[in-house]
């Protein structure tokens, strides 16, 4: 057995070869930062990689969701404060008009103002975002509310929605939006609700709402009707009377303390879905921080670990072509 | 005594003859040192014939009684069979890095067009009356679908560049078997004559290699000297002085292999073949087909889920029953698990069919308001929610499908690396007892040089004795 040239020079070979590719597929690391960079790297991290950035970009979603449901629920609640200091104006002006001793003149001024709250609330109740109205259900391109054209205060039927002076257009599904796996989150208010005290299971169980007759839930009530029977009473001036124009002045501000309950029901109700979103949010960051650890872990690679091992190969690479070098500097030629 | 000296002057001829000659020989082992598959050649002297010379036999020189090269059949068999075995990972690892290139695990693959198809559904719901997003959804849908076109393409072009790389090496092999034939016919000329034939025999063992690289094909030599030929399951390849040959069939797509010995023609499968070929065919007609039913399945599965989600669904225009995919098309109930015959080309041929931004299914109930967003919220679920076989959701199914192709490819590359290792230390075996050392050629340079010196001397020397014979008489 002797040791010819040729196995010398193909063992030097083999392994310049072998650590060139080491150092190349090192260098490729070095500079992508990233372990994983073919499917035979790491067969069994693929799936765990696959299935984090899946739930990477899930994550990522559901911030954005919950974004816009925040926004949502920050413009419908500038619109349940509007709605509040509406009704605290109206028992005001309620209040007055029982104390004093007004007019008939003074008395229309008054029930003008109630008047014009009216129409404000109107304005509130149509308000919209991004272009939608806000307390149309899913009609989020239908005028919610419109006026009953044919109200008259001696039809007006507590237990009938179609005599109520104003109608609602829009259906009774509030939107829905996933906020985490799983989870859906009613982002709004429907008018119905808010506005007339009727439940939601009720109108999607109903027809169109300005044709099928309902009634307010118990301890809800309609706030429109509040106010044009406070209008109707404070105007001919009808303190306490039940039967007479608008129910009387008193009953009206009764109906006016309800009314601020229910919007203050749903407005703390709101309130309380906004927190679980915020919360939502800041759990949902950290699950995104957890993540992005976990991709990290399988996915990158040790920069310090990385750049050891290519100076390691290196000097291997050193060591091996000083060999190469060297084994031509002796040969039996020298000698003879 | 003269006849004595004219028989030394005879031997220290024949002396510088067989030195020269030998010098000769090391001057050629010296010239192959790099020549692939050469052997070592030497010469094998021997004493001419004694000659009776009353009492004493007296030798009368010596002569070249053959050239031989050194050989080892064991490790040269041995080496052989390792070659079989670094050709067939060798035929893998090209394909295998394409597949890996196909099926890659960067931000851009199947996986997160799946991820952003589903994803553009859920920002849909949170505005299902935007006629953008409605488009983006669509448009998701067109990036997922015309993905999965190409990668089913770029699995088609995998195996064609495999039946590309065949029929190129075919021409290859056909004329190393033509080569191997007609060597045995030389060298059955030559050996009958006595003589070795020892340049044609390194050829022809080089010749074995290569043919049991590429096909795998074993090799023995006959008593007559002919090296027999065959493919690993047994059909021959050189008969004696017959060589076969292997011709592709191509019929439409479809390329088969074929050996044609003398009028009959055996069709080969992998079965049959070995190295290179094997390992090239095994990836075309078993692993690459697998991945394909795999992709085809997805893309089936994918089409079929939405299709029914989205045909419970109605769109802004309140149409209903409308399939989102090609392909299958949408049912009532929830979709039976597809049997092969019905997601066959499903990933080639997917594409959107929904054409109408309008028509996307977002709202579950009619008449359709437009800020009904329940089906957007279920078909934007699918992604999680739906198990394909039970066990894995899309992704997943994507996941095992890429990890199939690293763990071959890693399991290939370590194969690889071990088999040219083994492959690397026989052939510096081989060198070890076959090859050329220039030391060794040196110092044989020196003892022949030597010996020639002293044969001239003794020439000279027998020279001036019969000078000194003939000054006796003057």
């Amino acid at each position: 057995m002797k040791v010819t040239e040729n196995t010398t020079y193909r063992m030097l070979q083999t392994n310049l070869d072998r650590i060139t590719n080491r150092l190349e597929d090192l260098r490729i690391q070095g500079s992508t930062g990233i372990k994983l960079n073919n499917p035979s790297d790491d067969p069994a991290s693929i799936r765990p990689v696959l299935t984090t950035r899946t739930q990477l970009r899930t994550t990522e979603r559901y911030l954005e969701t919950m974004g816009v449901s925040l926004d949502k629920m920050q413009a419908t609640d500038g619109h349940l404060e509007h709605v509040e200091n509406i009704l605290q104006r109206a028992k005001e002006i309620g209040i007055n008009a029982i104390n004093e001793a007004n007019n008939v003149q003074d008395l229309g001024v008054l029930a003008d103002e109630v008047s014009f709250l009216k129409e404000e609330l109107l304005d509130s109740a149509n308000g919209m975002v991004d272009g939608k109205f806000i307390f149309a259900g899913y009609q989020e391109n239908t005028v919610p509310f419109v006026e009953n054209t044919a109200y008259s205060d001696a039809a007006y039927d507590p237990a009938d929605s179609t005599t109520w002076p104003i109608f609602y257009q829009g259906d009774g599904h509030p939107t829905q939006l996933e906020i985490t796996p799983g989870e859906y989150m009613e982002v709004n208010l429907t008018g119905n609700e808010l506005f007339m005290g009727i439940n939601n299971t009720a109108v999607q169980a109903g027809g169109p709402t300005d044709v099928t007759a309902y009634s307010s839930d118990p301890g809800g009530t309609d706030v429109f009707s509040a106010l044009q029977r406070l209008e109707d009473a404070i105007r001919s001036g009808n303190v306490n009377d039940p039967a007479l124009a608008g129910g009387g002045i008193e009953q009206g501000l009764d109906n006016i303390d309800i009314a601020a309950d229910q919007n203050r029901r749903l407005r703390s109700q709101l309130g309380n879905r906004a927190r679980r979103v915020e919360s939502a949010m800041t759990n949902q960051e950290n699950v995104s921080n957890d993540l992005e650890q976990i991709l990290s872990r399988y996915q990158d690679a040790d920069a310090i670990e990385t750049f050891n091992e290519i100076i390691k190969q290196e000097t291997a690479f050193q060591a091996a072509l000083n060999i190469t070098a060297k084994v031509s500097d002796i040969s039996i030629l020298n000698y003879l | 005594m003269g006849g004595g000296l004219s028989s030394a002057l005879n031997a220290a001829k024949t002396s510088l003859e067989v030195n020269q000659k030998s010098i000769e020989i090391v001057g050629n082992n010296i010239s192959n040192v790099n020549t692939e598959g050469y052997s070592r050649q030497s010469a094998e002297l021997s004493t001419y014939p004694a000659v009776n010379f009353g009492d004493f036999f007296i030798g009368q020189g010596v002569k070249v009684a053959n050239v031989k090269r050194d050989h080892d059949v064991f490790v040269t068999n041995q080496l052989r069979d390792k070659v079989v075995e670094y050709g067939l990972f060798d035929g893998q690892t090209r394909s295998l890095s394409e597949l890996e290139r196909v099926f890659n695990i960067t931000e851009e693959n199947i996986a997160t067009d799946v991820d952003r198809f589903f994803d553009s559904w859920q920002e849909l719901s949170a505005s299902p009356s935007d006629l953008v997003l409605r488009d983006i959804v669509i448009q998701r849908g067109e990036l997922l679908s015309t993905n999965f076109n190409n990668t089913a393409n770029d699995l088609l072009t995998v195996q064609e560049n495999i039946n590309d790389s065949i029929v190129s090496k075919l021409e290859e092999v056909n004329s190393q078997i033509e080569e191997i034939a007609s060597l045995n016919q030389s060298i059955f000329n030559i050996e009958i004559r006595g003589q070795m034939a020892n340049s044609a025999r390194d050829k022809r063992d080089m010749l074995a290699n290569d043919l049991a690289s590429s096909l795998g094909a074993e090799s023995y030599e006959n008593l007559d000297g002919m090296l027999s030929v065959n493919l690993p399951g047994g059909l021959p390849l050189v008969q004696g002085i017959q060589p076969m040959s292997i011709e592709a069939n191509t019929s439409g797509a479809s390329l088969n292999l074929e050996l044609h010995a003398g009028s009959v023609v055996r069709p080969l499968n992998e079965n049959l073949l070995g190295g290179e070929f094997a390992g090239l065919i095994d990836m075309r007609d078993n692993f690459i087909p697998a991945l394909q039913e795999d992709l085809d399945r997805l893309a089936y599965e994918i089409s079929s889920q939405v299709n029914f989600h989205h045909a419970s669904g109605y769109g802004l225009d309140g149409s209903t029953g409308l399939s989102f995919f090609s392909g299958p098309t949408a049912v009532s109930t929830t979709p039976p698990a597809p049997v092969p015959a019905d997601y066959a080309n499903a990933a080639r041929s997917m594409s959107v069919v929904l054409a109408d931004s309008n028509q996307v299914a977002a709202a579950t109930a009619t008449p359709v308001a437009p800020g009904d967003n329940r089906n957007a919220l279920t078909i934007s679920n699918i992604g999680e929610t739906y198990l394909v076989d039970g066990i894995d959701d899309f992704n997943s199914y994507y996941g095992k499908m890429t990890s199939r192709v690293g763990i071959r490819a890693n399991q290939n590359q370590l194969n690889l690396e071990g088999s040219q290792d083994a492959v690397n230390q026989l052939e510096n075996l081989r060198d070890g007892l076959t090859g050329v050392s220039l030391e060794e050629e040196m110092i044989d340079l020196i003892v022949y040089q030597r010996g020639f010196e002293s044969s001239a001397k003794f020439l000279s020397t027998v020279d001036e004795m019969m000078q000194t014979l003939l000054t006796v008489k003057r």
